[in-house]
């Protein structure tokens, strides 16, 4: 067991690094700007007076690494300071835009997961047939297609043509559990048909490539019956790749979810993002992107370790 | 129980029962699991669910014996050789083709076949479509049809200006990796980790936030172009003359030239904001077909040609350019294809965002969000872009599938 | 032997399709097979013969891509063609198994070696679990695998490949059929590991009267094993026979031709006296990055025009040798002497012409040249970079070249590699490394991967070439048979030492090293009787990794070699 807490801490500690790298990235970056934050947010018709205000306001008067370190630390309690257009925290703005978020990520999880690896399964065994090959074209089809394309087609026909669904997924405080489920289904419908098409063809490919290896021909030459070969011979070495799949599909979710957003005008993170970005509001912006960024990495920690700790080899060492 | 039902259903049992009686297989199996299907779409959905259902499967026959024609037509032009790869393909990829020739020819002589011009106003918001205006008018007066047309030509032009950009470098720095391995590789190899450990439309949108302003202008984005292009010639100096002196002076020289050249012809082309999202592209999925490159190179490098080649004194541009890219063109061909999807996707989105492509410029991502509200009155208008956007990316993704399926070393 | 006379397995007229270039190409042309209860039927062709498609077919298999076109096969009155995939699949694991070629790939990684042998038996409900898992451990005893009782509670890849190969026959075993499937079963081992599966084989078949086909390319090994010998060309029958019969007095020319193969010796070459060696090896260590010593004070000379075999098994150290001789891996210490002067321990920092001494041959011809450069640059490329040869005179280089390797220069000029046969390719090897006009040529397993009247050819061919252009070889095999053809010295190594060393006919003669002795002895012979001989000789607990564990570290002849 030594050896697999080793590999373990070895991948959280290169997680903990990659993070690391990319707050610098994402907070040094902003430094390219010419002259700086308060220059760029006022414009060149600026007064110096209020300049000065300004860059007294955030700081700018003192060295950038200085000025990163406590960035940092804020981050790391979740304090990000505040937002230049509003002045409001921008903990506060994000935070609960943020759940919004992750509460549609994982809708859409909740039904594409199980969907997209029962269908891979099943086309992996049908290979070659009719519905595979019509399966193939249609989820070519739905990945090749923007998340807006999708979204505004399932718009026209559910909810503008049929009106079986609201077509904005606005949100309110006092909805019960399945009035939000109501409420959010198109958004998070989108979201299903763009990543159980991924989820479909990557499960498929793993589970093709295990059945061409020889203990699986050992398994159907010992007799085993066909169901079995896969349950018992294929499956649990297939824990690997499907984890994998279904972590690089969620991490997907996450940049899937920022067009999905502004098409339902869903109040997610994303939508932060978006008005953050054209609005130029650098700290709401860099506190986006780090959020974004760390959960994109968390979920591929979580499929590295997942695959370690599913490996028989490693897990029964010599 | 309209006639239409009743047309329906029977053309349907009728094509089922066919199949079955000529021991057609999977085509009974698609039929009759098709006419299943319909049974309960029509209790649910009525007949204007099985009207949809008979147009799909119109459009989807029609667009059939167009590929079908359209690869035979290709096959009678083609040189022999070129002939007998082209049997192999299958009709999604003849299709794939067909759109990927129709595009190309609307984005080259988009001028000759709009009828009105880019930015012309010829009526008011919105106005419906008619003899003029196949598709109407957008929420400035501006012909649809006419957009849709210069779209091609913008939107394509932008995103294969940044697959190629993100190509040069991925593709050379993941040859050089792969050949010369060691720390160089090493450095390289977790630098791509850590860009690619940032979702690629969270890390434009950033880079655009901070180019987006008042840089993108002439200057910023002549500078930013010529590091790209210097970066790119560096690696290539690097693999061409390794540790000649003269070599690197001579290098550095034609380095500068060629570097300030291309900006300045870049220039020419694009606008200084285009240029800010070609390079923000390029930045985004260069470690992308970096790791891609190095992996299929890597697969040749630990070849004993390839040591034979080493044993013997050859230079790395050599082993590069002889040995292993003659192995690799097929997946790198494929791969180029697959880039080209997720970049017009990601301008696309990023336009649709009202970040990309900038007004008036045509473009399809932009086109979709400016007619947006039309939507909720039941218009396709803002679909028709949207449509063009995923039919073209439909048609490469299908082409490469072949080729994918033909070098065999990169199954999907 | 008791033979019943009933048949068990009748094969008519056997036809398999293969699907290759989008259409189904018969790869099995009509062969019949006839099996007795108790029989062991020993298959035996070159690759592509279609010995393991056969295999598959005896149990009603068709692998992907393949499919049975014709003919009936019929096990103890049922006939499988005809049968439903339900009654073909209840006889298989029941009451005919199959032993694959790589036990390491075909056990499944995730469960324990003993739940995967037992679950036929409980599959088929002959047995409880804990009466089948009693029954494994028995099994493995009758194997002689070490701590029968523990060794199938682990999983397999804790396990050594020749004792996978064990309990992969135990696991053929564990529903008593009647008939089992060898498909190559001990082609991956190393020789002395070769032995101990060969007899555990043997022991188990023969104790349980099972009836076996037993498939290999090695005349040898089925000389051992099996009652008659069916030998198949390209999907067709040549001959079948008895063992003895078979061995004795064979019929067809092509199987004559195939027992010939070992006829080929060349005359040995001597030291010259007090010369400098062409080739001097050190006190060499070498290992690679972060790993273990590979090699351990490696040191033996190579004189100009003589060929020097370096034998061993795998993980021995023998690629390493050549890999410190040519520059890939330089040694952690010691050196690499040419003609005397010291090679500069890295090729990056060799001269041209230092780098165009050495040449190298490789195993795998496939490998070895780019299929995507047409011959005549493989081969023009060396003559062009070292001597700066262009237009005409290259031309003519390398139609001279071609000739010299015995290829029509006009045919073979234009091609590529893909278009060409093992043996062609292999000769293109070879003239890739004589365009740089070498003086000593590394040969790292050439013929290993041919079959044998080609590699016989090769053989052949490179003897003449050193006559006639006095070149000094280093041959890397592990086949005894080659050494005894074409070297000139011997030098034999075990993990990463050099365990003796000397001219060929004193190596072939005893006394020997004791690793010498194992290694020569493991090396299975034409005569029926040996393996019996030998484990009469050695006794059946001493064979394999036993036997080299039982090497004594203070035997005189081990400290008379390395003083």
């Amino acid at each position: 067991m030594g050896d697999i807490l080793g590999l373990v801490a070895k991948r959280l500690g290169m997680g903990l690094i990659i993070l690391l790298v990319i707050s610098i990235i994402i907070f040094f970056m902003v430094e390219l700007l010419p002259g700086d934050i308060a220059q760029a947010v006022l414009g060149q018709g600026a007064t110096p007076e209020n300049l000065a205000a300004l860059r007294k306001e955030m700081g700018l008067d003192q060295p950038a690494v200085l000025r990163y370190l406590h960035w940092l630390s804020g981050a790391v309690t979740l304090d990000f300071g505040n937002s230049i257009v509003t002045g409001a925290s921008v903990a506060q703005t994000i935070g609960e835009r943020f759940a919004n978020t992750l509460f549609l990520a994982a809708y859409a999880a909740a039904i594409a997961v199980p969907i997209s690896i029962v269908l891979g399964v099943l086309v992996a065994l049908l290979r070659n047939s009719i519905f595979d090959r019509v399966a193939n074209v249609a989820t070519l089809t739905s990945i090749s297609s923007p998340e807006f394309f999708l979204g505004y087609i399932l718009i026209l026909y559910l909810a503008v043509k049929t009106g079986m669904f609201p077509a904005i997924a606005s949100l309110s405080n006092d909805m019960s559990f399945g009035d939000l489920l109501y409420r959010t289904f198109l958004p998070a419908l989108t979201l299903v048909l763009v990543v159980t098409a991924h989820m479909m063809r990557m499960t498929r490919a793993a589970i093709i490539n295990l059945l061409a290896s020889p203990y699986i021909e050992m398994a159907r030459l010992k007799g085993t019956p066909p169901w079995k070969v896969i349950v018992k011979h294929a499956l649990p070495n297939a824990w690997a790749p499907i984890i994998n799949v279904v972590a690089l599909n969620l991490a997907y979710l996450i940049t899937g979810v920022v067009l999905v957003e502004v098409v339902f005008v869903y109040p997610g993170i994303g939508q932060a993002l978006v008005d953050a970005v054209s609005k130029r509001d650098f700290p709401v912006v860099q506190a986006c992107c780090l959020i974004f960024a760390a959960t994109f990495i968390l979920l591929n920690l979580a499929a590295d370790v997942g695959s370690i700790l599913t490996n028989p080899r490693l897990r029964h060492p010599k | 129980m309209s006639a239409f039902v009743i047309i329906y259903y029977t053309l349907l049992l009728g094509a089922s029962c066919l199949a079955a009686y000529f021991n057609k297989r999977s085509a009974f199996l698609l039929l009759f699991s098709l006419t299943l299907v319909s049974f309960i779409l029509g209790i649910i959905g009525g007949v204007s669910a099985l009207r949809i259902v008979a147009i799909l499967a119109g459009l989807l026959g029609l667009s059939a014996m167009v590929s079908y024609a359209f690869r035979e037509f290709l096959i009678a032009i083609a040189s022999h050789n070129l002939a007998k790869e082209l049997r192999t393909a299958p009709l999604t990829a003849a299709f794939g083709m067909f759109v990927i020739f129709t595009v190309a020819i609307a984005g080259i002589f988009a001028p000759l076949i709009a009828p009105y011009g880019e930015a012309q106003v010829i009526t008011s918001a919105f106005a419906p479509a008619d003899a003029n205006m196949l598709l109407g008018a957008d929420q400035l007066g501006r012909d649809v049809f006419s957009r849709l047309v210069f779209g091609a030509r913008n939107t394509v032009a932008l995103a294969l200006a940044g697959t190629v950009m993100a190509f040069l470098l991925g593709a050379l720095a993941g040859l050089l990796a792969a050949t010369t391995g060691g720390w160089f590789d090493q450095a390289l190899a977790r630098t791509s980790d850590v860009i690619m450990s940032i979702p690629s439309l969270i890390f434009a949108l950033l880079m655009l936030s901070i180019f987006g302003g008042d840089l993108a202008n002439d200057t910023t984005s002549f500078w930013l172009l010529t590091g790209f292009a210097g970066v790119v010639g560096l690696l290539m100096v690097t693999a061409i003359f390794e540790n000649s002196i003269v070599g690197w002076a001579v290098g550095l020289a034609v380095l500068v030239g060629v570097s300030t050249a291309f900006s300045g012809f870049m220039l020419i082309i694009f606008n200084p904001s285009e240029i800010i999202l070609i390079l923000v592209v390029a930045v985004i999925y260069s470690p992308r077909v970096f790791r891609l490159t190095r992996a299929v190179a890597g697969n040749v490098v630990v070849m004993d040609y390839i040591e034979a080649a080493k044993l013997r004194g050859e230079k790395t541009w050599y082993l590069i350019r002889r040995e292993i890219l003659p192995n690799s063109t097929a997946p790198l061909v494929a791969e180029f294809g697959l880039e080209f999807c997720f970049v017009f996707l990601l301008i696309a989105g990023l336009s649709f965002l009202g970040l990309g492509i900038q007004p008036p410029t045509a473009d399809w991502g932009s086109m979709v969000r400016e007619n947006a509200t039309l939507i909720s009155f039941g218009d396709i208008t803002p679909l028709i872009p949207a449509a063009a956007i995923a039919l073209l990316t439909v048609a490469v993704n299908f082409v490469v599938d072949w080729m994918l399926y033909r070098s065999s070393g990169l199954k999907v | 032997m008791p033979k019943k006379k009933d048949v068990l397995l009748k094969i008519r007229d056997l036809k398999i399709q293969g699907y290759s270039d989008e259409s189904w190409i018969d790869i099995i042309k009509g062969v019949d097979l006839t099996l007795h209860r108790g029989e062991v039927m020993g298959l035996i062709g070159e690759s592509g013969a279609g010995k393991s498609t056969i295999g598959a077919a005896c149990m009603g298999y068709a692998r992907d891509g393949t499919r049975i076109s014709n003919g009936s096969i019929e096990f103890d009155g049922m006939e499988l063609t005809t049968a439903s995939e339900s009654e073909r699949r209840a006889l298989r694991g029941s009451r005919i198994a199959y032993v694959a070629q790589s036990a390491a790939a075909s056990f499944n990684p995730a469960h324990k070696i003993i739940d995967q042998h037992t679950e036929a038996p409980l599959q088929y409900r002959l047995k409880k679990r804990l009466e089948a898992q009693e029954d494994a451990m028995d099994l493995y005893e009758r194997l002689r695998l070490p701590n029968p009782k523990e060794i199938g509670f682990r999983y397999p890849h804790q396990v050594s490949g020749g004792q996978l190969q064990r309990a992969m026959t135990a696991m053929a075993m564990s529903c008593r059929p009647d008939l089992i499937i060898f498909d190559e079963p001990t082609t991956a081992l190393d020789v002395t590991t070769q032995i101990e599966v060969l007899a555990a084989i043997r022991d188990i078949v023969d104790q349980f009267n099972t009836a076996a086909i037993y498939i290999t390319h090695d005349l040898a090994v089925v000389a051992q094993m099996a009652d008659t010998i069916k030998v198949l060309l390209k999907g067709e029958e040549v001959e079948e026979a008895s063992t003895k019969e078979m061995l004795d007095n064979p019929k067809e020319e092509y199987t004559k031709s195939l027992w010939a193969v070992r006829s080929f010796e060349s005359p040995q070459r001597h030291r010259p006296k007090d010369g400098v060696p062409l080739i001097s090896i050190r006190n060499v260590d070498a290992s690679y990055t972060g790993g273990d010593k590979v090699l351990d004070d490696v040191s033996f000379d190579i004189y100009e025009g003589m060929t020097v075999a370096v034998v061993g098994e795998s993980g021995s150290g023998k690629s390493t040798t050549a890999r410190v001789i040519t520059g890939l891996l330089p040694p952690s210490k010691g050196e690499v002497l040419f003609k005397g002067e010291p090679f500069p321990p890295s090729y990056k920092d060799r001269t041209k012409d230092q780098l165009r001494q050495c040449q190298m041959i490789y195993q795998m011809a496939d490998t070895a040249l780019n299929p995507k450069v047409r011959i005549s640059e493989i081969i023009g490329r060396p003559a062009a970079f070292y001597s700066g040869l262009k237009g005409v005179a290259l031309k003519n280089r390398v139609d001279e070249l071609l000739d010299l390797i015995e290829l029509e220069p006009s045919q073979y000029y234009n091609r590529y590699p893909p278009e060409l046969s093992g043996g062609q390719k292999q000769r293109i090897g070879i003239a890739r490394a004589l365009a740089a006009e070498p003086t000593f040529i590394v040969c790292d397993e050439v013929t290993s991967a041919l079959d044998q009247l080609v590699a016989e050819g090769i053989l052949r061919l490179l003897d003449r070439l050193q006559n006639e252009l006095g070149l000094a070889y280093m041959f890397i095999t592990h086949d005894l048979a080659t050494v005894r053809s074409i070297a000139d010295e011997v030098v034999v190594m075990q993990h990463g030492k050099v365990v003796e060393q000397g001219p060929k006919d004193e190596m072939f003669t005893p006394p020997h090293h004791p690793y010498t002795d194992l290694l020569l002895s493991s090396v299975p012979e034409m005569d029926p009787n040996w393996l019996t001989t030998l484990l009469e000789e050695r006794g059946v607990d001493n064979v394999g990794d036993a036997a080299a564990a039982r090497i004594d570290p203070k035997d005189p002849k081990i400290t008379g070699v390395n003083a």
